[in-house]
């Protein structure tokens, strides 16, 4: 260990004396002569830079052999080698940048202006500028058609991703991710639910936002054609950084982040409970203690460190980075930790025609105690609801008391609920623990046969460990917690495989350009195979306890698990023509092998994409104030396998002993699922690319949906499945990006992204009405013909023909619809991102602020707390003495209710759900980032104040629409005692020498 | 260099294509157990009979929140889903359905078929006999069920009307009785018999008294067949379960006794005002062995010597905690101190026997003679003792109930019952009727559906109405001074087997609604 620290010391060491630095100067003028001011001048591989002067002159430091990069908005740009020279001439050609290359599927490059699909690049150090942990947040907003929702599980919890709609009926429809070309896993852990449960994370939070170099985000299935059906929902590639020719370099980023609640519930304090209810319904106003809610959250803190060593020769370049999270969460005893480190390196061999190149990926993840969010086992129950004329304060100093006939400890709470525990109990006798371990390994060879013709090989091995644990001591809430307390485990792996070959031949015939790939590839896939306890009031321990195998229950079952195993393997071929540089048209096809097909026959398939993009710009005469214009369209189809073992399911062994007879029925005649796109589009560039808009219209037909449903009672199972629904995602997207102000004192850039979907669900099965996809506390979603994904059913008010609530004659309750009806959708109508970029000299200031417009979402939080009497609009009412409504009771208008009487009825887990539904739309400042450059000596140095979530423009719901509960399809935008929002605040510091 | 790399592409095409042969084993679970596997011990007509037991009793919403508030023997203090529920005649939970479908149906047809193809008498009339026994308990829901067409592919699956019911279940307990008789010596069962360690001959008693038990629910509707069946029930050779050695118990297989975990884990079931009512009027010393003396004794102030409370099983209820200090279940229930659950015992038996000897069946004996053992062998089942001073008694009778967390005397009610104890060879038939009936009732606890069938078939016992009716068109009305009569067919149901239901609600004879009668529940005079 010693001996590797003094090699990394002598290497920095050695960095620092190559240093040697010397000064340069020069003008740069037009094709004219005519001096440009404000083009930046920066050394290659280095943060130094300036900008010319109204004189079209500038003059800096530069190490020996630097490269300087001469770049200014409509002008090519380009690259001089300094060599001996110390004043340079510098002569640039009009034009923009329209060779701009972008990745695309398998890690293909290629010039965007060629592309016949929408995509679009966001840069790493976009991702980095807030600090978020997982950096999937930080994409909200910066892409149109991209939808983020991160779980209210805090540091380490999973996001929701979804391009352009949801588009499958059975459940997922989040976006591939894959690195450097190769698709990795991202499988999520456990999810909340209305009853209780904790976010297990996701693979994509596990990455060190550092090692990014850009995302480049392929939105349709067109893009995604060759990742075959894994691409169907569009797919996230993400480029990471790699060694760079030249002189090495270090970076060093260090920055901490605070965090508090940014929303919180609006709580009342002077009303306490009457007779000792659980419920605070007295009518007499009491001097109760207003801090404990407060006091219970504390300042979160997330400390973010990252180094990273990059540098090489023309043949061999490696880049190793090592990333610390360490944060600690707003609630006690909630802390996560991560560490990364990535190694990369890549060699040129045999006369440069074979290039190596490797990399590994660890990274090791432990969170203690992330937030749950649901009924059970979550101290927010028991914090927001607890009577507020008891002692808090004696709940909290001893909230373990020892039975001394049992010598054993329990918690002491004041009331037996299955809903509510004391919340220090909760914290300090049931820890939980998330561990991941994981290992992603590749290799790639490129092998150049000819100057058109190479070929490249890939293998990636991606290896997760996740362990699982919770312990519930003895004494806890008897609803979930077994008398001598209960062990939940789990541990297992996660693995993918995938290796492909890809041959690529480039060819120019006149006027023509050809560049065709055909290729091979093999993924296996084995997630969730391992072995769980499960531990609840039902499965316990033996002895009081102690948490270990030999200790558990006898009528606790250990599981062997697997939740899926997938092998996919398909040949695929691309071949994109081009006229002039003028047209481009796009061929691939794809057939797939899935093995979880096998038996039915269908186990191959294939798909078709064609694309084509005219560059008008190229074609026809327009006038100077458009630099550039293109028009595209594609068309796609993608199959998408069916998951694991539901062809011919066998029976199970039982908990309780014997075997649970299989109750789905085979199905022999299942076959993939097809999603057909069209995509049209349009880009514009005006007034020297200081002005562009890029236009998407796309329409995805989802079709063969593999469908799961309730069997008829006498068909002798319960569940079976189909192939029917359609389903149609149909939107827009509109990307405009301006460079209003361009000086050398001040830049400033914006961009809008702005984007909206419709989804349809045009039809279900013929056979069937609606299908249900959940019904739980309050709310109901399902499916129906006609509807959307996301479409939520509550139960209203019974209102008479002129819309008054009707009150029960004897009781004076609000009467209730006997059925949930429709009340609208979870998602929003439409979303804006808009991303500023401001350099006042050495100070820059970045700044998003993301509006969801339209959409609903649900608060069940707010219906227990008005039911439990313990929202400060029950107070309020109580004030007023009673609550204002428009009702009629038996014919006559009532104008005011009772509190209790209206809260009781109109709350609580089964209440009027239509009170508690709220517009989604929101605005808010997303990200805001101030920075400093500045120099000690040679070295570099930014400073940055980051921020992040820091306040909303406007809200209607009582808690953070964008928050999530879960992150799965259905339950996005539902609260139910999600740990709230935060605001982050923090300090970073960049050092690059 | 060139053509190996072309060459080994080709290769790997190939391969790839030849490759898929494994597909089917890895789209296999390798943690599911496969048929072949079963077939080893028997395995793969046994190995279903747990599950199959397992799920005769449901749970919460099945018999708490149904059955047993109905019969009211177990009250909850919870006001669910803002207290207008199953328990108030507003439906929330009809979920038993699925359960008996997936859980006994399912796997009886898989055994069933594999065992009469194998010639395996015994584990397919063992798996008929269980099946009759839960379709039945179906029958006492909903009426009219899916039984000659289960497992049809059809899309629309027809009902079986009640009468048709009840002619095959007494056919299919003929050929039970005759296979299992004619195979006496069969130890096969063992394996997979918790309940009577595979004892063909003890299953035998079970398949006659379940055919009385049977018998006696068609009694009012068809009194020839009833008799017919009944009296071929006490001639078989095989015998009745007629003392408790013989019970028909079922292993607690989820490690629990499931009402201890709705009364001790939850905290949504207390002992039933009506219990209250009758146990202490008639000073019954089995309350000591059912529940436990409630924890706060101002709630039986008004019966200082009787420290039991409970709650009216249909009440208005404002919150939760206001009742959990009334009686639970006994102890000893929890933490499976009481590792099975009562299916078919003896005092039933007796029971029943009286009430046929009151219909003059061949062979059930005296009333009195059956109405004495039935509640002498429900005291010796619990090791209550005091039962002949009990017997003799004929002065008690059930309390009147007030509800002192209540407001405005919610939730009282005055007891209707006006039979005491002692048996009285002189009165007439109803009143001997409704004395069997109401320590039928007593002896029944934990195991109610068959009460809940008596007690609409015959009218006793004298038990009270709703305090809280909510029923309205939704599901249909129940009369305040009625009770209701049947659960509806269920959403899956009505969604999934449309035309089904609709044939199946022209056998029921009646709307598919809470009120209307099922087909042995006549509504007539009960001789």
């Amino acid at each position: 260990m010693k001996k590797i620290y003094f090699t990394f010391l002598s290497v920095a060491f050695s960095i620092l004396v190559m240093q040697a630095q010397r000064s340069i100067s020069g003008k740069v003028s037009d094709a004219d002569g005519n001096p440009l001011i404000g083009v930046n001048v920066s050394e290659e591989g280095t943060n130094s830079g300036t900008i010319t002067d109204l004189d079209g002159k500038f003059a800096m430091n530069v190490s020996e052999n630097a490269s300087l990069v001469f770049s200014y908005l409509g002008y090519q740009t380009q690259t001089i080698v300094v060599g001996d020279q110390s004043n340079l001439i510098v002569t640039l050609a009009e034009g923009i940048a329209l060779a701009e290359v972008v990745i695309t599927a398998l890690g293909i490059k290629r010039e965007a202006s060629t592309l016949t699909y929408a995509q679009q690049t966001v840069d790493g150090d976009e991702l980095t500028l807030a600090r978020d942990v997982n950096f999937l947040n930080s994409l909200s907003g910066k892409a149109a058609g991209v939808e983020i929702q991160k779980s209210s599980g805090g540091a380490g919890g999973s996001t929701r991703v979804v391009l352009r709609g949801d588009k499958s009926l059975s459940g997922n429809s989040e976006p591939l991710f894959v690195i450097d070309g190769i698709p990795m896993a991202n499988n999520k852990g456990s999810q909340a639910g209305m009853w209780g449960g904790v976010d297990g994370g996701d693979g994509m939070s596990q990455l060190n936002p550092d090692d990014i170099e850009s995302i480049s985000i392929l939105k349709g299935s067109n893009a995604a054609a060759l990742y075959g059906s894994q691409g169907a929902n569009g797919v996230v590639l993400i480029t990471t950084k790699q060694g760079k020719s030249g002189k090495a370099t270090v970076s060093v980023s260090s920055g901490v982040t605070f965090e508090n609640r940014l929303i919180k519930p609006e709580l009342q304090y002077k009303y306490g409970s009457e007779n000792g209810t659980k419920e605070s319904w007295s009518k007499t106003p009491g001097n109760y203690d207003d801090t404990f809610v407060d006091d219970f959250f504390q300042t979160g803190r997330n400390l973010l460190n990252t180094v990273s060593i990059s540098g090489g020769t023309d043949r061999t370049q490696a880049y190793f980075s090592y990333g610390n999270v360490s944060a600690r969460g707003i609630v006690d005893q909630h802390t996560y930790n991560r560490n990364n480190l990535t190694f990369k390196q890549s060699t040129k061999l045999f006369n440069d025609r074979l290039t190596i190149g490797s990399s590994v990926i660890l990274t090791a993840e432990k969170t203690n105690n992330r937030p749950r969010a649901g009924y059970y086992d979550n101290p927010l129950t028991g914090l927001y609801m607890f009577p507020r004329d008891r002692n808090f304060e004696d709940f909290k100093n001893n909230y373990s008391v020892v039975n001394p006939n049992t010598n054993l400890a329990g918690q002491n709470w004041f009331v037996i609920d299955h809903h509510q525990s004391n919340p220090y109990w909760l914290l300090n006798n049931e820890p939980q623990l998330h561990e991941n371990k994981r290992m992603i390994g590749s290799v790639t060879l490129d092998y150049k046969l000819s100057e058109k013709l190479s070929l490249s090989a890939r293998g990636n091995y991606d290896y997760a460990d996740k362990v699982s644990e919770r312990q519930q001591a003895a004494g806890g809430n008897t609803t979930t917690v077994h008398r001598n307390g209960s062990w939940s485990y789990s541990k297992f792996n996660d693995e993918l495989t995938y290796t492909d070959a890809i041959l690529s031949y480039n060819d120019n015939f006149g006027n023509f350009s050809l560049g065709v790939i055909a290729g091979t590839s093999y993924q296996k896939t084995v997630f969730g195979k391992g072995i769980s306890v499960p531990g609840n009031a039902q499965f316990g321990l033996l002895y009081a306890n102690e948490f270990f195998f030999q200790n558990i229950g006898t009528n606790v079952p250990v599981n062997s698990d697997l939740a899926s195993r997938l092998v996919k393997q398909a040949v695929f071929s691309n071949a994109t023509l081009g006229y002039k540089d003028m047209f481009y048209v796009d061929v691939s096809g794809r057939n797939d092998w899935a093995s979880s097909l096998a038996g039915t026959g269908n186990e191959s398939y294939f798909y078709p994409s064609f694309g084509a993009t005219a560059i008008l710009s190229k074609l026809i005469n327009l006038p100077d104030i458009i630099t550039f214009a293109k028009v595209r369209f594609s068309n796609s189809r993608v199959g998408n396998e069916v998951p694991f073992n539901v062809v011919d399911p066998e029976n199970t062994i039982a908990a309780s002993g014997g075997v649970n007879r299989n109750l789905q029925k085979p199905f022999r005649d299942l076959r993939p699922e097809i999603i057909t796109s069209n995509e049209i589009g349009t880009n514009w560039r005006f007034l020297d690319d200081k002005l562009g808009i890029d236009f998407t219209y796309y329409n995805t037909v989802s079709t063969d949906q593999f469908i799961r449903l309730p069997a008829p009672s006498g068909s002798g199972f319960s569940t079976y499945f189909v192939n029917a629904g359609k389903i149609v995602n149909e939107g827009f997207e509109i990307v405009l990006d301006m460079t209003p102000i361009y000086t050398p004192n001040f830049l400033w850039k914006t961009s809008f992204n702005f984007w909206s979907n419709r989804n349809e669900i045009v039809e279900t099965h013929p056979d069937l009405g609606p299908i249900s996809t959940g019904a739980s506390e309050g709310y109901l979603s399902r499916f129906e013909e006609g509807g959307s994904i996301g479409d939520i059913y509550v139960f209203k008010f019974q209102r008479d023909e002129q819309d008054r609530i009707m009150l029960d004659e004897a009781t004076s309750r609000p009467l209730k619809t006997a059925d949930a009806e429709f009340a609208g959708n979870l998602n929003p109508v439409w979303s804006l991102g808009w991303n500023n970029s401001l350099q006042f000299g050495k100070f820059g200031v970045n700044f998003i602020v993301n509006g969801k417009f339209g959409g609903l979402v649900f608060s069940q939080t707010e219906s227990m707390l008005d039911e439990a009497g313990a929202s400060l609009r029950t107070a309020d009412a109580r004030d007023a003495g009673g609550e204002s409504v428009n009702a009629v009771k038996g014919g006559t208008p009532v104008s005011s209710v009772d509190a209790e009487t209206w809260y009781r009825q109109v709350g609580g887990r089964n209440g009027i759900g239509e009170n508690y539904l709220y517009d989604r739309t929101n605005v808010r400042l997303t990200q805001a980032n101030l920075s400093y450059q500045t120099a000690f000596g040679n070295v570099p140095v930014t400073f940055s104040v980051v921020g992040q979530n820091l306040f909303f423009l406007y809200v209607k719901a009582p808690f953070d629409p964008e928050l999530a509960m879960n992150t799965t399809r259905d339950s996005n935008s539902l609260d139910n005692f999600n740990l709230p929002t935060t605001r982050t605040i923090g300090f970073n510091v960049n050092v690059k020498f | 260099m060139r053509k190996i790399t072309i060459l080994n592409i080709l290769c790997v095409l190939t391969l790839l294509v030849g490759c898929t042969k494994n597909f089917e084993e890895l789209n296999t679970n390798p943690y599911q157990i496969s048929g072949e596997s079963l077939r080893q011990n028997n395995q793969h007509v046994g190995a279903f009979f747990p599950q199959m037991l397992n799920n005769i009793f449901g749970d919460q919403v099945d018999h708490n929140l149904a059955n047993e508030a109905f019969v009211r023997h177990l009250g909850t203090p919870t006001p669910f889903t803002s207290n207008i529920n199953n328990t108030t005649y507003f439906i929330r939970w009809n979920g038993n359905w699925g359960r008996v479908y997936n859980n006994v149906f399912a796997p009886a047809r898989s055994v069933i078929e594999v065992a009469e193809a194998e010639g395996s008498v015994e584990f397919a009339s063992w798996a008929k006999l269980l099946r009759i026994l839960a379709a039945s308990e179906l029958n006492a829901r909903h009426g009219p069920i899916i039984y000659s067409e289960y497992g049809s592919t059809n899309k629309t699956i027809n009902y079986d009307s009640e009468a048709d019911l009840f002619n095959t279940w007494f056919s299919e307990l003929d050929d039970i009785v005759a296979g299992l008789s004619a195979n006496k010596g069969f130890t096969g069962l063992a394996a997979f018999d918790a309940s009577y360690g595979g004892n063909i001959s003890s299953w035998i008693k079970f398949a006659n008294s379940l055919r009385l038990r049977l018998a006696m629910r068609v009694s009012k509707v068809n009194p020839a067949l009833a008799k017919t069946q009944g009296e071929k029930a006490i001639a078989d050779p095989g015998g009745l379960i007629m003392t408790n050695s013989e019970n028909f118990m079922i292993l607690n297989y989820d490690g629990f006794f499931r009402p201890a975990r709705i009364c001790f884990g939850w905290g949504d079931t207390r002992m039933s005002a009506t219990m209250e009512s009758v146990l202490g009027g008639y000073k019954d010393p089995r309350v000591a062995k059912y529940f436990e003396p409630a924890t706060d004794p101002a709630v039986y102030a008004s019966h200082p010597d009787f420290p039991y409370k409970g709650i009216h099983a249909a009440s208005v209820l404002v919150a939760k905690d206001d009742r959990l200090s009334y009686s639970t279940i006994s102890n000893t229930f929890n933490n499976n101190g009481y590792p099975r659950r009562r299916c078919f015992t003896s005092s039933e038996t007796h029971f029943l026997l009286a009430e046929a000897a009151l219909r003059n069946w061949a062979g059930a004996g005296t009333a009195q003679e059956h109405y004495e053992t039935g509640v002498r062998e429900g005291f010796a089942e619990w090791g209550a003792g005091g039962v002949d001073e009990y017997l003799q008694n004929d002065t008690n009778l059930p309390l009147d109930y007030t509800d002192p967390k209540a407001q405005n005397n919610d939730n009282a009610f005055v007891s209707r019952i006006k039979v005491t104890v002692k048996w009285d060879e002189a009165a007439d038939k109803e009143v001997k009727l409704e004395r069997i009936m109401t320590q039928k009732w007593i002896a029944a606890v934990h195991n109610t559906v068959e009460i809940w069938v008596d007690h609409r078939r015959t009218g006793y016992p004298k038990l009270p109405y709703n305090f809280k009716n909510d029923s309205d068109a939704t599901w249909g009305i129940v009369a305040r001074d009625d009770f209701l009569r049947r659960m509806p067919f269920v959403n899956g149901e009505r969604n999934n087997n449309p035309e089904g239901v609709a044939d199946a609600t022209a056998k029921l004879g009646g709307p598919d609604e809470i009120g209307t009668r099922l087909w042995w529940d006549t509504g007539g005079p009960n001789f």
